[in-house]
């Protein structure tokens, strides 16, 4: 991505956000008693504040995009940036919510257990039979220190029960 | 309570093993983290804090500002080996870190780094006591008026020096102060962007958003490019450093020392600046000034200075004003926060012992920092070694527990994942995270100090202008923002591409 593409990206995204957020999100999701006396007291005023910032933000990156020259060079290489690498990340995401889908269901143990290995296969490691066993103990240990010594209730799933 | 009834408070506070030991295992992981390229000092105390909520609060402090000061000094460790540093204050250590180390020289290097930083950690340290209690009993005067203008003037700096562009660093800090609205309204208890969802209603979990913000982006980035952190490391030379050496820096040290207390005392400047501009200051003075850049071993004790100089001075703020100096003292904040303590003023009346505990635990954390230090720098190899690709699914799994420990709460962990992409696209657009959690504190301070003054004058916008202390800040924040728009339009005249702040 170039300077200027990431300009106008951001700057285009922030007057987005600062329209919706004063034309839908802070009327529709932001309450306010109806007695109150001055404007600057009200809980809508400090939203309305901050999206007006973001749009003038947005605003000045825009600016700043358009004076970029078209043809700056990317200061990056992005080699790595094909199908893969998106192929990698829409997996990840999937992870994760699988993982709040399991958290309740499979416990906290199992469910870091399997998104441990999946991870460490999803990143090509190296070392397949470590990354087993890392995922097998590091749940445990980290379960053994929160469950047993700060006290905390670890999710434990309708599978197994750790004591 | 006169000086040595608050010393004596809080020596025994501290004074246990328990105590001395987790500020010993902090900078042990602190250095660890700090070395282990990618994973940085902010990342290694975001992991460690959930491990101190089962501790005595100034146990855990202590912990944290443990890894905080191993952390900064071990970024130094890859910069020099490897050409990559583990924190970004350790940049300016890289000039002339790395061509020592290609000339067989990293262990002198490496030790000078030691020296150096170990210095500038005593020095920084006896600022935050001579100086945290006089602003603390300075601030005592404060109302919300004066805090409100403390708290603007410091999100002002914050967005303006946090990144290579102002706009985006706003932008990144408008953010943060958006996702602190979320919750009930602090005077009225109405709902702000809840969705009718009890979860939301107290706000969003900080530590949620944090390590959201700082963690998952890394392992979304792995995810992305899983062999990016491939790099070759050299070994450290039969040359150590010497104290002629030492002696020879000595006023640089001593410099960069003083240049990273009085930025580090101020909110938002960071370590990377300090360190660029200690560097530029020994460069400018030295009689060698020709061999900087090209392995001189006094560029590396002045940026190591510069940037470890910071480090007990961003406390100041933090302790006297309840105001986070850099991203890592925001995260301690939290830590005091889930303690049940406020920082600010009011915590040198009401918890003198715990100050007093805190400076001197500081004091023998420069201690420890030289000795494990001196192991590190030896056992570098082996952290090098370390599987990133193991030690990646790691963290992610300590995220999930670690979050999960705060409220109890699987909410959370869907917070932090969703935080984790907003820093992924932040990372992506190269819009700084710093200024956004930084903000995320700040914002209801901001909000409501801002309220209670115009509850207080009735409306009357005036109270936000009562006194010398407020129109000192406001004077503060008209010359930082003139000076920024004044920077930004010259790069904007230069033309694009030119003139940037370094990254901080």
């Amino acid at each position: 991505m170039t300077e200027r593409q990431v300009q106008l990206r951001l700057g285009v995204g922030a007057i987005a956000m600062a329209l919706f957020l004063a034309a839908i999100a802070i009327p529709n999701w932001v309450s306010s008693p109806s007695n109150v006396g001055n404007i600057v007291l009200s809980p809508l005023f400090w939203p309305y504040v901050l999206a007006g910032f973001a749009g003038l933000t947005g605003l000045g990156l825009v600016i700043a995009g358009l004076r970029e020259a078209a043809q700056d060079p990317a200061p990056e290489t992005d080699d790595h940036a094909h199908g893969p690498a998106w192929r990698r990340l829409a997996g990840m995401a999937v992870f994760m919510l699988l993982t709040m889908y399991a958290l309740p269901r499979l416990g906290m143990v199992l469910t870091t257990m399997l998104l441990f290995a999946a991870t460490a296969f999803l990143v090509r490691t190296r070392h397949p039979v470590t990354a087993v066993i890392c995922a097998l103990l590091v749940p445990l240990v980290l379960y053994g220190f929160f469950a047993h010594v700060a006290g905390v209730a670890i999710p434990q799933g309708e599978v197994i029960r750790l004591p | 309570m006169s000086f040595l009834d608050s010393l004596a408070a809080g020596l025994s506070l501290v004074g246990n093993i328990e105590a001395f030991l987790a500020l010993f295992i902090g900078v042990v992981i602190g250095v660890i983290g700090g070395a282990i390229p990618g994973m940085s000092a902010t990342m290694a105390v975001a992991l460690t804090l959930p491990f101190t909520f089962a501790m005595q609060p100034i146990t855990g402090i202590l912990l944290l500002l443990g890894v905080y000061k191993g952390g900064i000094f071990g970024g130094s460790i890859p910069a020099i080996l490897i050409k990559t540093p583990g924190t970004p204050a350790s940049s300016a250590t890289i000039l002339d870190g790395y061509p020592l180390a290609e000339r067989g020289e990293a262990g002198r290097a490496l030790g000078m780094a030691l020296w150096a930083s170990c210095t500038a950690d005593v020095i920084s340290n006896l600022a935050l006591i001579l100086f945290a209690g006089w602003l603390a009993s300075f601030a005592l005067s404060f109302g919300p008026p004066e805090f409100f203008t403390l708290i603007l003037f410091s999100l002002t700096i914050i967005a303006g020096v946090s990144g290579d562009s102002l706009l985006r660093g706003a932008l990144s800090a408008l953010l943060g102060l958006l996702l602190a609205t979320i919750g009930l309204d602090l005077v009225y208890g109405t709902n702000r962007f809840t969705f009718g969802d009890p979860n939301m209603m107290g706000g969003l979990n900080f530590i949620a958003v944090l390590i959201g913000l700082f963690a998952i982006p890394e392992i979304l980035a792995m995810v992305w490019h899983p062999t990016a952190h491939v790099g070759k490391t050299r070994s450290l030379g039969k040359n150590w450093v010497s104290f002629a050496d030492y002696r020879r820096s000595f006023k640089s040290i001593v410099r960069g020392s003083f240049i990273g207390v009085f930025l580090g005392s101020i909110p938002g400047i960071g370590a990377a600046p300090s360190a660029f501009l200690s560097y530029s200051e020994a460069r400018r003075t030295s009689k060698n000034r020709e061999n900087f850049g090209k392995g001189e071993i006094e560029g590396v004790a002045a940026s190591e200075a510069g940037n470890n100089g910071v480090a007990g001075a961003t406390l100041i703020p933090l302790l006297a004003l309840g105001v986070p100096g850099d991203v890592i003292t925001a995260i301690i904040i939290g830590a005091f926060m889930i303690h049940g303590l406020q920082p600010g003023p009011m915590m040198f009346i009401l918890n003198v012992d715990i100050i007093y505990g805190l400076f001197i635990g500081l004091i023998v954390s420069s201690l420890f920092l030289f000795m494990v230090g001196s192991v590190a720098i030896r056992g570098f190899k082996y952290v090098a070694d370390l599987p990133r690709r193991i030690l990646i699914p790691a963290v992610l799994v300590l995220c999930i527990y670690g979050v999960f420990a705060v409220n109890n709460n699987i909410f959370d962990v869907g917070v932090m994942f969703a935080m984790g992409w907003v820093g992924f696209v932040m990372m992506r657009y190269r819009v700084p995270p710093a200024p956004f959690l930084i903000a995320f504190i700040l914002g209801p301070l901001l909000e409501d100090n801002f309220r209670q003054a115009m509850l207080m004058s009735g409306s009357d916008p005036t109270i936000l202008i009562r006194g010398p202390i407020t129109w000192f800040f406001w004077a503060m924040t008209v010359v930082t923002i003139v000076a920024i728009v004044r920077a930004g339009v010259g790069a904007f005249r230069r033309g694009p591409g030119r003139g940037r702040a370094p990254e901080a």
